[in-house]
């Protein structure tokens, strides 16, 4: 099933401000794209405009999937989740007077995952053992980085095709961060995933990206087409990789 | 006068009472404790499902809770529409604390004096074999027409209990007030959620107002004794826990039925009152709230 999301010149924004500016991206089947940028640069507000939560003044917002082009700025956010499409939203929102198995469960309540739950739970737990032994514990009492681990297994509880992730190292240790990404990418290979991932952290986001966006002001100022291509960039160095 | 009999007696009586008050308090733990909606009028749904029970009762002689379960269907309408008007002229602007009460208790207000020009104020009852009669359990006299609706009362906690937990509309309606957003992005409509939550309340709330109307006659006010009581239980159980709501109302039950025994019935209300506040003062967040 490939699926692809289109982003076209699109304007967003809250009220009177403006946050997005003609932005233009696109995340291709099966790849992992980084969209960097650092506090207030509206990574997030573009996220949101892919899940049906912004409405965009202008521009378009695409889900290519197996030729046929849906419009998602005219969808509600459920039928966008409904299509397969999951966010780790910024700040994780897990439920957290419910258990970590009523939050994984949830992550499953599209008619299009409920068949897929044990399979989806087996591999949950076993990419992230601490939360099979804490899935009768209430979400909100675990600490950040088990919240974080949580959030993205009740996303990829919902059979995705592609995964939204927003800043997934905010409020975590380094040593959380790396092992957080690595596992993004671990999922991401075994579920042939696509991935957008919003990140400040260059470092650790070019670890596991295909390639790369950098968003300034609302618009998108530099593409790199690899890696190596972004980190060679003089620009990019000096300002966002502190080198 | 103290005696051991009489003891025994008003614990089981207390217990069996518990039952029925954890009937009449399901809907109130679903909507207040669930799903932030403070619905004062739901005892007037419990006395509109009396007066239906009643109704079906005297002109065709059909069993009252019998009616009672037959008609849930139609009350689980009238609560997703009412939840329907209230999102719309209120919570969906954010104006639902205030104005929100209002309008439940208009709504109390509405319905019972509707149930008052149409009935009158004459007490009510309904008639079924199992009323007046009296079984003998462990040495203790126990009321038939108590034994019923407390075996209800049982049956409707389990099936809450069970549909919350195993269910996908169950574990979204515990989520929903804890984050809208996050449960739009599992993919449901917390609105659509909250109208089935509603609509269960008052189907739940119509079903034991057949069980009151059985353990007593009712008028149209009998409802103003259930809101102090049903909102102690809710929140004495733990807000939004049906397992705590069963074990707060037995508490309540025996509480009650011991005072009624060797103090007097007037002290029966002024109990769950006394109880609500001594729980709140040593544990806010009730018995088993989370
Ligand atoms: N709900 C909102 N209402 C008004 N302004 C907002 C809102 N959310 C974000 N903004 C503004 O939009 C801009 C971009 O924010 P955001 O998309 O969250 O950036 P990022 O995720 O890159 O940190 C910021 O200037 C922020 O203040
Ligand atoms: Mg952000």
């Amino acid at each position: 099933m490939a699926s692809r999301i289109v982003v076209h010149n699109v304007d967003a924004g809250y009220g009177a401000v403006r946050v997005l500016h003609r932005l233009s991206i696109e995340v291709r089947e099966g790849e992992t794209v980084a969209l960097l940028g650092t506090n207030g640069n509206g990574k997030s507000t573009l996220i949101k405009c892919i899940m049906g939560i912004v409405r965009p003044e202008a521009g378009e917002v695409l889900l290519e999937s197996d030729g046929a082009r849906i419009d998602l700025t005219k969808r509600s956010t459920e039928e966008i989740v409904g299509l397969g499409i999951a966010m780790v939203p910024e700040g994780r929102r897990l439920f957290p007077k419910l258990t970590v198995e009523e939050n994984l469960l949830l992550g499953a309540y599209r008619p299009g995952a409920r068949g897929d739950i044990t399979r989806n739970l087996a591999f949950c737990f076993e990419a992230f053992p601490v939360l099979r032994a804490r899935r009768t514990q209430l979400a909100g009492s675990m600490s950040g980085g088990e919240q974080q681990m949580l959030a993205v297994a009740r996303a990829l509880m919902s059979s995705p095709r592609v995964l939204l992730v927003d800043e997934p190292s905010v409020g975590l240790a380094p040593i959380l961060v790396s092992r957080v990404i690595a596992k993004i990418k671990e999922l991401k290979d075994r579920h042939h995933l696509t991935v957008l991932m919003a990140e400040q952290n260059f470092n650790q986001a070019t670890k596991i990206a295909d390639r790369a966006y950098i968003i300034v002001h609302g618009k998108i100022e530099f593409e790199g087409q690899s890696m190596q291509e972004l980190r060679g960039n003089e620009l990019v160095k000096k300002y966002y990789m502190g080198l | 006068m103290f005696s051991w009999d009489l003891l025994a007696n008003a614990v089981v009586a207390g217990v069996l009472l518990g039952g029925f008050y954890a009937a009449v308090s399901l809907g109130v733990s679903l909507t207040f404790g669930l799903l932030d909606v403070v619905n004062i009028a739901h005892p007037a749904f419990v006395i509109l499902g009396s007066y239906a029970a009643y109704a079906m009762n005297s002109s065709f002689g059909l069993d009252p809770i019998l009616t009672g379960m037959l008609l849930t269907p139609l009350f689980y309408v009238l609560g997703a529409a009412v939840y329907q008007v209230y999102y719309a002229s209120f919570e969906r602007r954010g104006e639902e604390s205030l104005r929100g009460l209002v309008f439940f208790f208009g709504l109390l207000f509405i319905i019972e004096v509707s149930l008052s020009l149409t009935y009158g104020v004459d007490y009510r009852l309904v008639e079924a074999p199992y009323i007046g009669k009296s079984i003998e359990l462990g040495g203790v006299g126990v009321a038939v027409r108590l034994l019923v609706p407390f075996a209800v009362g049982l049956a409707m906690t389990l099936a809450l209990h069970l549909f919350l937990s195993r269910t996908f509309y169950g574990r979204a309606i515990k989520a929903v007030s804890q984050d809208r957003l996050a449960l739009r992005l599992m993919g449901a409509n917390p609105v659509r959620i909250k109208t089935i939550a509603f609509g269960i309340g008052i189907a739940a709330a119509s079903l034991s107002g057949a069980l009151l109307v059985t353990i007593a006659p009712v008028v149209p006010s009998t409802d103003r004794d259930y809101i102090g009581r049903v909102f102690a239980i809710a929140v004495l159980g733990g807000l939004g826990s049906i397992g705590g709501t069963l074990v707060a109302a037995i508490i309540l039950g025996v509480a009650e039925s011991l005072m009624a025994t060797f103090f007097g019935p007037s002290w029966s209300l002024a109990v769950s009152f006394g109880i609500l506040l001594l729980a709140l003062a040593v544990r806010p967040t009730g018995l088993f709230g989370r």
